[in-house]
C-alpha cells in the first residue's frame, strides 16, 4: 500500500505556506517599539522611553506627534524631563522622558464646550495601542516569532519519534499499522532544527536578544550592565557549552530518527526478528537520551529566556506539551490518509487509541500546567512569582485561555467513547488543541521576549500558516516514500486485529 | 398438591474465553437466548452478543464525584474560611474564591475519593456480591480459569432443550450440565 502526495494536497499545504509567507512579508513591516505614556492632566501627559532610539528617530516621533495633533487643531511643545544629564556617565543613552504640553490653536475660541474632547488622553491610547511608535529596528516580533514556530514543529516531530522510540521500547502490539505515520511525522524534524539554528546562531551575533545570558555586557562585572543573578548561572549558560549542548540534542535526535527509518525499512526487505529487537533495544536507549535532553532542551531552549527564573518542573511541562502535540499530528495525518482509503488496516480501535492518548496526554499537560502555577503562587518567592505576574499582567487572555482550551475541551468533548471514535469530533477539537499548544508555545517566549508589548497580527498567523503548510507538506512527502504498512513487524497480525 | 414453577437449566462451560464469544455467537445468530454469562474476567465484547445493556455506573460514578467535590467545597469553606481563616503564605484567607488553587489538590483527592468508593459498593451491591454473600455463580471455578454460559428453557421457546444441547456441543463446550431450579 503506496501513498503518493496528490496534486490537491501539495497544492493546499504549499499555498497556505505560500499566504504565510506573505502575511509574513506583511506583518514584518509593521513591528512596533512602544513608548510609554502617563496621563497627566488635559493638557499634559509624559511621554517614556527606555530603548535605543537616535536623535533623528526622536525627532521624527515629535513630529508625527505635531502633524496628528495639528490636524486636530492642537500644537504641542516637547520639554526634556531628564534635566540631569550626568547619570549618563558617558555612556550614549538614547532613551528619553518627555513632558508634553499641548495647547489649542485657537485660543479664544473655546465656544465648543458642549463637545470637549480630552486631547491628552486620546494620545495616551494612541501610545498605548501602538498608534504611535517607533519601527522596531530589532525585529523582535520576527525573531521571537520565528522560535515559536520553530520549537513548536520541532516538538512534533520530537513527540512522534519519542512515542515510536516508546512503541518499540514496551514491545507495544496495538500501533504497529501506525508507526509508518510516526516515522513520516518525525522525518519532518529538519525543518525545526535549522530554523531554532537560525534562531540560535542569530542570538550570539546580536541580531536580536531572546536569550539575555548570551549579551556579553551582562557576564562582565564592570559594565554598567552586568547581572549578578545571571553571572551565577555562567558555568551552565555559556555560550561554548550552550553549543555543545545544541548539537548534542539535535545530532542525537537527528540520527536515531534516521537510524529508526533505516532499520524498519531493512525489516521489510529482510524480514525476522532481528532488526525489531535491535529497534527494541536502541528504543530503550532513546528513552534515555531523552529522558535527560528532554528536560535540559526545553531549559535551554525555553527556559533561558526568562533567565532569572527557575523551575524545576519546566522540562516535564513542556515535554508534555511535545508529546501532546505530536499525538494530534499523528491524528490528524492517519484521519486524512484513512479518508483517502490508504489504510485499510487502521480500524476504529486504533483511531480510538490514539483519542485516548490525546485524551490523557490533555491531562498531564494540565496536572503539570497546575502544578507549576500553584506551587509558585503557593510559595510566593519574588524570583518565582514574577514569571506568572508578567503573563497574568501582560498575557491575561492568552494565558488563561489556553488552560481552557487544552484542559476543559478534551475532557469535555473526549470523555466518551463514541466521540473518540468519531472522525468529526476528533478533527474539531485536534484542531483546538493543536492551535490551544501554539498558544501555549507562544506564551512560554512572548513574555520573556516582547514583554508588554506583544502582537497578535499577520506576522503570527502568517508565519504559524507557513510553517504548517511547510511541515504537512514534507510529512506527506516522507510519507510517501516508503510502504504505509511495515509488513514484516513481528507484531503486525496483533496489531492487524486490534478490536475493543 | 399444588404445583410448583419448575425450570430446567442448562449451564455449558468453556476453557477460553475466545471459544465461548464464538459459541455465543453462533448460538444467537440460531435465535437462541443466552441469560447470562459467568466469566472471571471481562470478555470484550460479549456484552453487545448476549445482549446485556450497557451499563449505567459511569452515570453513577459522575454523580458520586460531583457529591464528592461539593462536600469538600462545603467543607473547605467551613474549615479554611468561615470557621478559622488561616493565614497560609499571605494568601487571601476570607474568600474560597480567591484561595482556590491551594484547594483544588484536597478537591481532586476527595472526588475521586468518593467516585471511587461510591462505584465500588454500587457494584457490588447492585451484583449481590458483598463480602459474605452467598455465592450465586453456577459452579465456583468460573472465578477461576473457566467460563459459562446459562440458557433458561423458559426464555428459548423456538429450541426444545435437546436441539440446544446439540448446537452447545458443536461450539467446543468442555462440560454441560442441566439443573433444574425451583
Amino acid at each position: 500500500m503506496n501513498y503518493q502526495i496528490s496534486n490537491k494536497a501539495k497544492k493546499v499545504t504549499l499555498g497556505l505556506s505560500a499566504i504565510g509567507l506573505v502575511m509574513v512579508v506583511l506583518g514584518f513591516f509593521h513591528q512596533k517599539d512602544y513608548v510609554y505614556a502617563d496621563y497627566v492632566n488635559e493638557h499634559a501627559l509624559t511621554i517614556r522611553y527606555n530603548g535605543d532610539a537616535s536623535d533623528e528617530m526622536q525627532n521624527d516621533l515629535k513630529i508625527e506627534m505635531n502633524s496628528i495633533l495639528n490636524s486636530k487643531g492642537y500644537k504641542v511643545d516637547f520639554h526634556d524631563a531628564n534635566h540631569d544629564e550626568s547619570h549618563n556617565e558617558g555612556h550614549a543613552s538614547h532613551g528619553f522622558e518627555w513632558e508634553a504640553h499641548i495647547e489649542s490653536n485657537h485660543e479664544g475660541e473655546h465656544v465648543n464646550h458642549g463637545h470637549h474632547e480630552d486631547i491628552s488622553a486620546s494620545i495616551v491610547e494612541m501610545i498605548d495601542s501602538g498608534e504611535i511608535s517607533f519601527f522596531d529596528t530589532h525585529y523582535r516580533r520576527f525573531w521571537s516569532n520565528l522560535l515559536v514556530n520553530g520549537f513548536f514543529f520541532f516538538g512534533i516531530a520530537l513527540g512522534a519519534l519519542f512515542y515510536l522510540a516508546l512503541h518499540y521500547a514496551t514491545e507495544s502490539g496495538w500501533g504497529v499499522v501506525l508507526l509508518r505515520i510516526m516515522e513520516g511525522i518525525m522525518s519532518a524534524m529538519p525543518v525545526g532544527i535549522v530554523v531554532l539554528l537560525i534562531v540560535f546562531i542569530a542570538g550570539s551575533l546580536g541580531f536580536h536578544h531572546i536569550y539575555p545570558w548570551m549579551d556579553s555586557d551582562v557576564m562582565d562585572p564592570n559594565s554598567s550592565h552586568f547581572d549578578k543573578l545571571i553571572y551565577g548561572k555562567k558555568a551552565y549558560l555559556n555560550q561554548p557549552f550552550f553549543y555543545l549542548r545544541v548539537v548534542a540534542y539535535f545530532a542525537t535526535f537527528f540520527l536515531f530518527m534516521k537510524w529508526f527509518k533505516k532499520k524498519s525499512r531493512q525489516e521489510d526487505n529482510e524480514g525476522g526478528t532481528e532488526s525489531h529487537f535491535k529497534m527494541y533495544r536502541r528504543g530503550a536507549l532513546f528513552l534515555v537520551f531523552f529522558a535527560v535532553f528532554s528536560s535540559t532542551m526545553a531549559w535551554d531552549f525555553l527556559m533561558s529566556i526568562d533567565t532569572h527564573w527557575f523551575s524545576t518542573l519546566y522540562g516535564w511541562y513542556v515535554f508534555s506539551g511535545i508529546w501532546l502535540s505530536g499525538m494530534v499530528m499523528v491524528m490528524m495525518i492517519t484521519l486524512y490518509l484513512r479518508k483517502g482509503g490508504y489504510l485499510p488496516f487502521v480500524k476504529e480501535s486504533h483511531i480510538h487509541d490514539v483519542g485516548k492518548w490525546m485524551f490523557a496526554l490533555s491531562f498531564l499537560w494540565s496536572y503539570l500546567w497546575f502544578s507549576q502555577f500553584m506551587l509558585i503562587w503557593y510559595s510566593n518567592i519574588p524570583e518565582e512569582v514574577q514569571y506568572y505576574f508578567s503573563r497574568i499582567n501582560d498575557y491575561k487572555f492568552i494565558f488563561f485561555g489556553t488552560f481552557v482550551i487544552n484542559f476543559v475541551f478534551p475532557m469535555v468533548f473526549l470523555m466518551s467513547r463514541d466521540t473518540k471514535r468519531s472522525a468529526g469530533y476528533l478533527i474539531v477539537i485536534g484542531l483546538i488543541i493543536f492551535i490551544g499548544h501554539w498558544l501555549d508555545v507562544f506564551n512560554l517566549v512572548m513574555p520573556g521576549t516582547l514583554f508588554d508589548q506583544w502582537n497578535f497580527g499577520l506576522l503570527e498567523i502568517g508565519m504559524f500558516l507557513m510553517f504548517l503548510g511547510i511541515f504537512v507538506y514534507t510529512v506527506l512527502k516522507a510519507i510517501g516514500k516508503s510502504p504505509l504498512l511495515q509488513k514484516n513487524h513481528p507484531f503486525l497480525e496483533e496489531s492487524k486485529h486490534h478490536e475493543f | 398438591m399444588k404445583e410448583i414453577m419448575e425450570e430446567k437449566v442448562i449451564y455449558a462451560m468453556y476453557e477460553d474465553d475466545d471459544v465461548l464469544l464464538n459459541g455465543a455467537k453462533a448460538l444467537v445468530a440460531e435465535g437462541v437466548h443466552i441469560s447470562d454469562v459467568y466469566s472471571p474476567m471481562p470478555i470484550h465484547g460479549i456484552d453487545p452478543v448476549i445482549g446485556v445493556e450497557p451499563t449505567r455506573l459511569g452515570i453513577a460514578a459522575f454523580l458520586y464525584g460531583l457529591t464528592g467535590t461539593m462536600l469538600a467545597a462545603i467543607g473547605l469553606r467551613y474549615f479554611m474560611i468561615t470557621d478559622w481563616p488561616m493565614n497560609i503564605g499571605g494568601k487571601p484567607s476570607f474568600s474560597l474564591l480567591e484561595n482556590i488553587p491551594s484547594f483544588i489538590p484536597i478537591f481532586f483527592e476527595f472526588t475521586v475519593l468518593c467516585a471511587a468508593h461510591g462505584m465500588a459498593i454500587t457494584y457490588l451491591l447492585r451484583n449481590k456480591t458483598l463480602p459474605g454473600m452467598p455465592p450465586r455463580n453456577p459452579d465456583p471455578r468460573t472465578t477461576d480459569d473457566k467460563f459459562v454460559i446459562e440458557i433458561n428453557e423458559s426464555e428459548n421457546s423456538k429450541h426444545s432443550l435437546k436441539e440446544i444441547t446439540a448446537m452447545l456441543k458443536k461450539t467446543g463446550v468442555v462440560e454441560m450440565e442441566e439443573k433444574v431450579i425451583k
